[in-house]
């Protein structure tokens, strides 16, 4: 059976109705990308640093295989047991072979995208294996059997009485209760035991260093460090692209990070883990699960680069209208758009065209993905693949076709006034243009910037030739 | 072949070309004001505290005026008496009684007001710096590095813990609605104790 794409439009047409989550949702991240905006005023060498976290990140990548045989030839110098995992599916034999072998019936877990990725608790649960979320949005999706909706944070789409609701039928708190810092400590409460009686505990990690055979952990709540050191096990989960070589170039990332993500100066804590602590064992577990494949796509292998801020998703006026659920993956906003299709090009087939391409997940960046040019290259590629609906493929043809004659397109786009001045709404703002729906096109200008260079400037040219 | 050869294989066929990525040599950017007062300003964005310091105050008095509440006070370092000794406590469930932990840290970081803890200032038992409720931190002026790149340049510990924690105040979370709130899963407040 072939899989049908994901309904972006139609999921994210669903959360638009709902005007309070909508615009909270809305205001919530642009107030985020806003602190980050200070934090980058503070910096006067910002500018700098995402040029070198792109620059190392892009020689990290370039020599992946050398780094990642140091770490781990570090790691098992410092005691860590050092796993690889191919896929998902291997991933999670690994984990639950650690865990039958410790006897540990429950795990406790801080946020990683990467357990995502591998669907670990649809994995373990069944094999009698209890997984609790540690971090409070994670643990507020997980009670609600959804999805993380951002991958800084994840549960910014729900409202208090969204989560009173929660915590009232898993907690047995008061549904009324309308205090964020009530449910909170609801939520601490609930946590304290489990992860006091905890067999086990996971993280993920941020970034990998080659040079000392650690690996960094950054959390706001510190739950990551209760994860790893309450439980005298530690399995940690990570992405093979999350390495770096030096101990020197972490400063360039953790000052980056949290100013992208949440306008923070730094998470509240940045743990390093090199090896096990006194009585305890600490399993690391590399995945691939389609990088390495990733790394050989000539215009997408600099999304590895990626480290996971946020910051594309909160400046994306698509993703903050249209909530990350929509996206109907593991991964949403720009990046998600970019990399979801790696994992199934007919599944995620319409998310690189929910995005208007104004370009300003790439200008916030840290690391310098060019993430809209690479939504651009999707697009085409799946034009390509013919992976895209009529509509979308006529569209993309039609574009293609003007880029391509820089004559035809001048043409049309003069034409615009008169065609937006003439042609019947209803060719505009119909059901084959969903996006259409909710917003009214600019105003046509008068003159294009060509045409008005023609005729003023080229004539002063002339002018000056002449004289 | 192992998963694990396989991805280093697929990885050597796949990647581009190393010569045209050469890193960076390691820099030190930005602020290198390492002085207390940046430090304390820090500090206070991510909601830490300084100790206040009344006439006559001995860290015990401190303490006292500033937790009243407390019964269970731990002590990590060697010169604060505490209701009880780190050494003392056997395990992660027995650290989660302490009201306050007494614990000196080997170095602040003034850009973040940040200060560091390994294994080495927590008897091996980690867990201890989330589970109390409070900590207080110990540190000297003399003890402080101007940023993040000074830090991890500069500082041995990053290269021998096990266990190395950036603590930069209380535990914190803006998970529901965005409201930030202190004290999420670890530490409710996060003091620093200046010594001289
Ligand atoms: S693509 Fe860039 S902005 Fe988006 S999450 Fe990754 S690092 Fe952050």
């Amino acid at each position: 059976m072939k899989v049908k794409p994901v309904n972006h439009a139609l999921a994210a047409e669903k959360f638009i109705e709902d005007v309070a989550h909508e615009s909270f949702h809305d205001e919530r991240l642009w107030d985020l990308r806003q602190k980050r905006d200070e934090q980058m005023h503070i910096l006067p060498e910002w500018q700098e640093l995402r040029t070198r976290a792109s620059q190392i990140k892009e020689h990290t990548l370039a020599n992946l295989p050398e780094y990642l045989e140091q770490f781990e030839a570090n790691a098992k110098k410092n005691g860590i047991h050092v796993h690889w995992a191919a896929d998902g599916a291997e991933h999670n034999r690994i984990v639950g072979e650690i865990l039958e072998k410790h006897g540990a019936k429950s795990l406790i877990k801080s946020k990683s995208m990467v357990t995502e990725e591998c669907q670990m608790r649809e994995y373990l649960e069944p094999r009698g294996v209890t997984v609790t979320e540690t971090d409070l949005g994670e643990r507020i999706q997980q009670l609600d059997n959804q999805m993380p909706s951002h991958i800084v944070v994840p549960a910014v789409h729900k409202l208090i009485p969204d989560v009173a609701k929660i915590f009232a039928e898993h907690y047995h708190t008061d549904p009324n209760d309308n205090s964020a810092q009530s449910l909170a400590w609801q939520q601490r409460l609930a946590a304290r035991p489990v992860i006091l009686s905890a067999d086990a505990g996971m993280t993920g990690g941020n970034f990998v260093v080659a040079e000392t055979g650690s690996f960094v952990v950054c959390t706001n709540e510190g739950n990551a460090d209760l994860s790893a050191t309450v439980p005298g096990l530690h399995i940690a989960t990570i992405g093979i692209e999350r390495l770096v070589p030096r101990m020197a170039d972490m400063g360039v990332f953790i000052r980056l990070l949290s100013r992208s993500a949440l306008g923070s100066p730094i998470t509240q804590y940045t743990t390093h883990f090199r090896g096990p602590q006194k009585g305890s064992e600490m399993h690391v577990v590399l995945v691939d699960n389609g990088r390495s494949h990733r790394l050989g796509m000539q215009d997408f292998w600099t999304s590895l680069k990626c480290i996971r801020c946020g910051a594309c998703m909160n400046t994306c006026p698509v993703y903050r209208r249209s909530g990350g659920l929509s996206y109907g993956a593991v991964y949403s906003g720009p990046i998600g758009a970019i990399i979801d299709p790696t994992f199934n090009e007919r599944k995620y087939s319409t998310l690189p065209f929910a995005s208007t391409m104004n370009g300003s997940c790439t200008n916030v960046c840290p690391v310098k993905i060019n993430i809209h040019e690479q939504l651009y290259k999707w697009r085409r590629v799946l034009a390509e693949h013919h992976e895209l609906p009529f509509v979308k493929r006529e569209i993309m043809h039609m574009a293609g076709k003007l880029m391509g004659q820089p004559k035809l397109y001048r043409a049309a786009i003069n034409g615009t006034e008169v065609a937006l001045s003439t042609m019947p709404r209803f060719v505009l703002y119909n059901w084959l243009n969903p996006w259409g729906k909710h917003r009214e096109l600019p105003h046509p200008v008068k003159t294009t910037f060509n045409s008005w260079y023609k005729k003023n400037r080229l004539n002063i040219q002339k002018e000056r030739e002449k004289a | 072949m192992s998963s694990r050869d396989a991805i280093l294989a697929r990885l050597r066929d796949n990647r581009p070309d190393p010569t045209a990525h050469p890193l960076p040599p390691v820099a030190k950017l930005g602020d290198m004001d390492a002085g207390k007062a940046r430090f304390e300003n820090s500090l206070q964005i991510i909601g830490g505290q300084v100790l206040e310091r009344q006439e006559n105050d001995t860290l015990a008095t401190a303490i006292a005026r500033t937790f009243p509440d407390s019964k269970v006070i731990c002590s990590a370092v060697p010169d604060f008496e505490g209701t009880i000794r780190i050494e003392d406590l056997d395990s992660p469930q027995q650290a989660a009684s302490v009201d306050v932990l007494v614990v000196r840290s080997p170095f602040g970081i003034a850009e973040m007001g940040s200060i560091y803890l390994s294994e080495a200032q927590l008897n091996s038992l980690n867990s201890a710096a989330h589970l109390t409720q409070h900590i207080v931190v110990i540190l000297s002026p003399k003890n402080l590095t101007a940023n993040m790149h000074t830090a991890y340049i500069d500082r041995p510990e990053f290269h021998t813990a096990n266990y190395g924690v950036l603590m930069s105040g209380p535990s914190a979370t803006a998970d529901i609605q965005g409201v930030l709130v202190r004290g999420a899963q670890g530490v409710r407040t996060l003091s620093v104790w200046w010594e001289d």
